[in-house]
């Protein structure tokens, strides 16, 4: 018997050992490593930025350069995953131990959860005071007063048009709905697409949504959607304005054909190859301007508006949709958290992610960049920041990320439906309002 | 040696690494999924134990509903349409000959060595109504209208297609394999007795692939229950959920819409729906026997 359980013990514990050394493998891989009496550190970055050569992604790949540079003995792996995966391997990260410096997302739909595990480090807000962060930036990336994240950029909704297209058409910028209407109906003429229009993704049409009700409820859009998203009631008359205005634009014929299962490529190409008009996205896509695989006289007269003022709505032509989105934290559980931190405040410094994020064209930062103008902007660029600055309200996070993740995936797969006239617009917004319970 | 067979602890030696990967990489994993499928857990952070709620709401899904009848229409498309098919074509190869023989075989099976990302983005490029290859067809022919094929009503049938498509060749391997194993002195009775090509076919052929034609049938319906890839990447599931199939939907659940309980439920639920048709298939076979 006692040889039995010998074995037994024998088993069990060459069992243990197996499973804790697997373990221990895994938690070397995923997290930061402090060797030897010389201090060398290893900081873990998880990134959703993959493009290291351009755009935001040689930005961010730029300053971990520099800190390197700067560091000796600081060692900083990056890994990078487009959005998708991304959110995926952070949920897998959280259960199992984060990088040091992950990606995130200042919004209620991602933040949410991820504050409640506690997966991120506190941040000390005093920190900041000098990083010329632009007011209520922070707020997304704060719970109950404390800081976990800091913002990377500003994100501006806009209309990319093609400048020489309307010109040479004789077409100009419309000043009301009723005109972007007509102005779509003439583009139609001509043969064009009027609008490329990411309605795959779902989300790009929730931002071109929540520019609407911009439009629609003036001020009023945040407190509008947090009193729906808390009551599941969606019958406000300014959302189902809004949804209405959004379908009228779809049954217009403002989108290319088949827009609800085309992707962000694909209607990025329909605009950059000449075949669209005009492109609805964020202001992030303003790097079009400098993006040589763009064919000259195309890039060179991209521009950029809102979505024009609606009969009898509340906002005016400059009360704009725009957010503070995406930005980075530390992880809570970081074995390297100080030296975390250090790096997170230097790729902050001033003239880090805001100033070379203004050279590389890369849209709008949630910092001051009114120090960085160098002449050499595009005039996309100069004409996105105006918006900004002559803004005279901001919308703040999107109508699908002010809510639960249940209510984003909802409405970002509902939204299709009501735009291509499948699901009448009483049963979406039922259907946002279950989402929410 | 027969003595060392009969040793128990040769035995064990032997069997314990097939128990130990079934319990760590099937049993445990089950075991986890229905323990997580009776919580609220988001994936992070703590799970409360919520009872059958996570089931009850299930049953009320019309979402999950529309996904498990894809799946189930996937299915019935895979018997009906691509393996009539696919035995048909490995007749007729067999029948060919020659380097002919090989070659049809090589291009029927290329779809199923192409990646399912590149299967899925090509798909996209052809159906695409602006410079997609179908509307070019269509419009040489004069057709003038751009044609959504993934539109809202049409989109579930297109997937079906690329699917269908997709599969084809492995289904039509397998049904090549089993008619070169029929024993060909069958052929040559059934000729000498003045058999038509589909008298051989039907009374020859179709009887001795059974076994075959139920492994066939059961994987295929399996492969559409646990459809998900080429879903993913050619629609999303969209629009609208029209083509949303329920291995989608558990990963739009627990990963997007962090309900990793939910997920883990809606997963519990799916294999007892792939052992019940696994059951009833083999009932149906064993019955014709």
């Amino acid at each position: 018997m006692n040889r039995k359980l010998t074995r037994l013990f024998a088993v069990v514990s060459a069992a243990a050992m197996l499973a804790s050394g697997c373990g221990s493998a895994a938690s070397s891989d995923n997290t930061a490593q402090v060797k030897g009496a010389n201090k060398e550190v290893t900081i873990k970055v998880f990134s959703n930025l993959p493009d290291r050569k351009n755009g935001q992604g040689l930005v961010e790949q730029t300053i971990i350069d520099e800190y390197m540079a700067e560091n000796e003995g600081v060692k900083i792996e990056v890994e990078a995953l487009d959005e998708e995966a991304y959110k995926t391997k952070f949920k897998a990260y959280a259960m199992d131990g984060m990088p040091d410096v992950v990606s995130i997302w200042g919004q209620p739909s991602f933040l949410d959860e991820v504050l409640d595990a506690g997966v991120l480090a506190e941040l000390n807000e005093a920190d900041y005071a000098d990083y010329g962060f632009i007011s209520g930036s922070l707020e997304g990336f704060k719970k109950d007063g404390k800081l976990y994240g800091l913002p990377r950029n500003t994100d501006v909704q806009v209309i990319y048009y093609n400048q020489k297209l309307f010109d040479d058409n004789g077409w100009s910028v419309p000043a009301s709905y009723d005109d972007f209407i007509a102005l779509c109906s003439d583009i139609q003429a001509a043969g064009i697409t009027p609008v490329a229009m990411d309605g795959g993704d779902g989300w790009p049409m929730c931002t071109f949504l929540t520019d609407i009700l911009a439009k629609v409820a003036g001020t009023d859009y945040a407190s509008i959607v947090a009193k729906a998203i808390s009551s599941g009631d969606f019958t406000a008359p300014e959302i189902r304005k809004s949804v209405e205005i959004l379908k009228e634009c779809a049954d217009a014929g403002m989108f290319q054909t088949g827009f609800d299962s085309q992707d962000y490529g694909t209607a990025m190409n329909l605009f950059t190859n000449g075949q669209a008009a005009m492109f609805a996205m964020g202001s992030w896509e303003c790097s079009m301007a400098k993006n040589e695989d763009i064919a000259e006289d195309i890039r060179n007269n991209i521009r950029a508006f809102n979505f024009p003022v609606v009969d009898g709505g509340k906002g005016g032509d400059h009360d704009i949709a725009a957010w503070n989105g995406g930005g980075y934290a530390v992880s809570a559980s970081s074995p390297v958290k100080d030296e975390a931190i250090k790096f997170l405040n230097y790729m902050y410094q001033p003239t880090k992610l805001s100033k070379y994020g203004w050279e590389n064209g890369v849209g709008m930062s949630a910092q001051d960049q009114s120090d960085y103008l160098s002449g050499d902007e595009s005039a996309l660029q100069l004409q996105v920041m105006d918006m900004v600055n002559d803004a005279t309200s901001v919308s703040g996070t999107p109508i699908n990320d002010c809510g639960p993740a249940t209510f984003k995936t909802c409405i970002e797969s509902e939204i299709q439906g009501v735009a291509n006239g499948s699901t009448s617009i009483d049963d979406f917004l039922a259907r946002l309002g279950e989402a929410c319970k | 040696m027969e003595k060392l067979y009969s040793n128990k602890k040769v035995i064990f030696t032997l069997v314990f690494p097939g128990i130990l990967i079934f319990l760590c990489a099937i049993l445990f994993p089950i075991c986890l999924s229905v323990y997580y499928g009776f919580t609220d857990y988001s994936g992070m952070g703590k799970a409360s134990f919520i009872g059958m709620k996570n089931y009850e709401e299930l049953f009320r899904d019309s979402a999950f509903g529309r996904s498990l009848l894809n799946s189930l229409l996937l299915a019935v498309g895979f018997i009906a349409l691509q393996h009539p098919i696919a035995m048909i074509v490995a007749a007729v190869l067999d029948k060919l000959g020659g380097r002919g023989e090989g070659f049809f075989r090589c291009v029927y099976f290329i779809p199923n060595v192409i990646s399912v990302a590149v299967i899925a983005y090509l798909w996209k490029f052809i159906y695409n109504p602006d410079f997609g290859l179908l509307n070019s067809l269509l419009h040489l022919f004069g057709h003038q209208e751009k044609v959504n094929f993934l539109s809202q009503d049409t989109a579930i049938w297109s997937v079906l297609l690329v699917l269908i498509w997709h599969g084809f060749g492995w289904g039509m391997l397998i049904y090549y394999t089993g008619i070169k194993n029929i024993d060909p002195t069958l052929y040559e009775a059934s000729s000498i007795d003045g058999a038509g090509v589909g008298q051989t076919f039907l009374y020859i052929t179709l009887p001795l692939m059974k076994p075959v034609i139920q492994i066939n049938v059961t994987m295929a319906v399996i492969s559409a229950l646990k459809q998900m890839e080429t879903v993913y990447l050619l629609t999303g599931g969209g629009p609208g959920g029209s083509t949303q199939f329920a291995a989608n939907y558990l990963y739009q659940q627990a990963f997007k819409s962090f309900r990793y309980g939910y997920g883990n439920a809606i997963g519990v639920l799916f294999i007892i729906i792939c052992v019940l048709v696994t059951v009833f298939m083999n009932k149906i076979f064993k019955e014709n026997d």
